[in-house]
């Protein structure tokens, strides 16, 4: 249930219209998705899941089918590793965290768009990935109400 | 559920099948275009969610034109500006008819021209991801949209329509990094292929002999060889002519004559020719 109301409000903020300009400040919504999933509850995650909700994110963001399903699978593996860590230190650090991670699941998006024949710029996805990061926090305390209200239960964090 | 990753080597070849499978599907779609029909259910079912995820805005705006007190007066102003819309676009490809016209008549053959239908369309969204250019128009199938057709506005082309869904349209717009389109220069006809580059103010040409005559401030518009679009409508302006001394190739920067950052309304060329 909780995986459903998170992605519905994910799949909202995606599909917000915005002037083409904010499209560079926005934060990429799916990213946050799988970074809370990952990091706060990983053990109630699956990757046939996260595979299957990242095929929308493509319809909707208009990138090839696939490409974020590429994206979360390093995102999730990477987040689960450090996931007991991270979840101990304060917001800050955990944002500094969350944007080197975003990092790396740039330099796959620039990958994978490149494969598509797309052309885009590394130092914009570092910009994304700057922004998501900065999202990182609030998005938490949204996920974690949603998650309250939904009945799941809570992670002990910092 | 299973727990997403209980031991780093399972977890490793967990990541290795998952992106080894998005690669897959990646290829497929875009390589052999085979996934048209999933796309088009997904963006069906999302249709509910992009209503209410417009809620927001088409509230302001509705908010903003009752603020105003008369709702009247913005209707009329609103058919006035589409018809005027409408009427530039078709202003302009007068002139390249009037041009076209002397130049049949002095080969003294004239050929009847097919009938264009345009067929107004607002922009619903724009892609929030800032590597795509794709807008979602308010026109689909049931509006008589079809992919392949032109997507012009007032002041030339905008992009063509590449996925059609019930009530909606996907139109790739041409500065889109994977949006290539035939052109010719209007002052001299030479030919060439206008490259989106990912940037909304931006289209290049590529490949182009050093020697060939083409300047700043040059008209580049559809030259209708591939048959998609028809010959003539704007496209952009040059901008910039990059020489480099020892190589053979000119590379030109286009400015779209059309704005793509600001556009709303956008005309589909909905006649026989405007589809494939």
């Amino acid at each position: 249930m909780t995986f459903l109301v998170t992605w519905l409000l994910t799949m909202l903020l995606i599909t917000v219209p915005f002037p083409s300009a904010a499209a560079l400040l926005l934060p990429h919504w799916g990213l946050l998705f799988v970074v809370w999933w990952a990091l706060m509850r990983n053990y109630r995650l699956s990757m046939t899941l996260l595979m299957v909700a990242s095929i929308p994110m493509d319809v909707a963001y208009g990138t090839a089918l696939g490409l974020h399903a590429l994206i979360f699978a390093l995102l999730a593996y990477l987040l689960t590793l450090l996931g007991p860590r991270v979840r101990q230190v304060n917001w800050l650090r955990q944002s500094v965290v969350v944007f080197l991670v975003l990092l790396l699941a740039a330099a796959a998006s620039y990958w994978g768009r490149t494969l598509t024949g797309q052309n885009p710029e590394f130092l914009l996805l570092v910009l994304q990935a700057f922004f998501t990061a900065l999202a990182w926090t609030p998005v938490r305390f949204v996920f974690e109400w949603l998650a309250h209200l939904t009945g799941e239960p809570e992670v002990r964090t910092s | 559920m299973r727990p997403l990753f209980s031991q780093t080597s399972v977890a490793a070849v967990r990541l290795m099948i998952a992106a080894t499978f998005s690669v897959a599907i990646m290829v497929v779609d875009v390589r052999f275009d085979a996934l048209h029909s999933v796309r088009f259910g997904i963006k069906t079912l999302l249709w509910p969610i992009e209503q209410i995820s417009a809620l927001p805005s088409v509230t302001a705006a509705h908010v903003g034109d009752w603020l105003v007190g008369h709702s009247r007066l913005v209707e009329r102003l609103e058919s006035l500006s589409l018809d005027n819309e409408r009427l530039r676009t078709e202003q302009l490809k007068l002139q390249t008819l009037r041009a076209e016209n002397s130049e049949l008549r002095r080969l003294l053959s004239v050929r009847e021209r097919v009938n264009e239908r345009l067929l107004q369309a607002q922009i619903q969204r724009l892609s929030n991801d800032p590597f795509v250019h794709r807008a979602t128009i308010n026109r689909g199938q049931l509006a008589g949209v079809s992919v392949g057709q032109p997507v012009l506005s007032a002041d030339g082309l905008v992009g063509q329509v590449v996925m059609v869904y019930p009530h909606a349209s996907d139109v790739l717009l041409m500065t889109d990094s994977t949006h290539q389109l035939p052109v010719q220069v209007t002052r001299t006809r030479v030919r060439s292929i206008a490259m989106g580059t990912g940037r909304l103010d931006r289209l290049e040409l590529r490949n182009l002999p050093d020697t060939v005559d083409i300047v700043v401030g040059d008209l580049i518009e559809t030259s209708g060889l591939g048959g998609r679009f028809q010959p003539g409508i704007p496209v952009a302006y040059v901008t910039e002519v990059i020489r480099s001394p020892g190589q053979p190739f000119v590379r030109v920067v286009a400015e779209p004559v059309a704005p793509l950052s600001r556009l709303s309304l956008l005309m589909v060329d909905v006649s026989e020719r405007g589809g494939l």
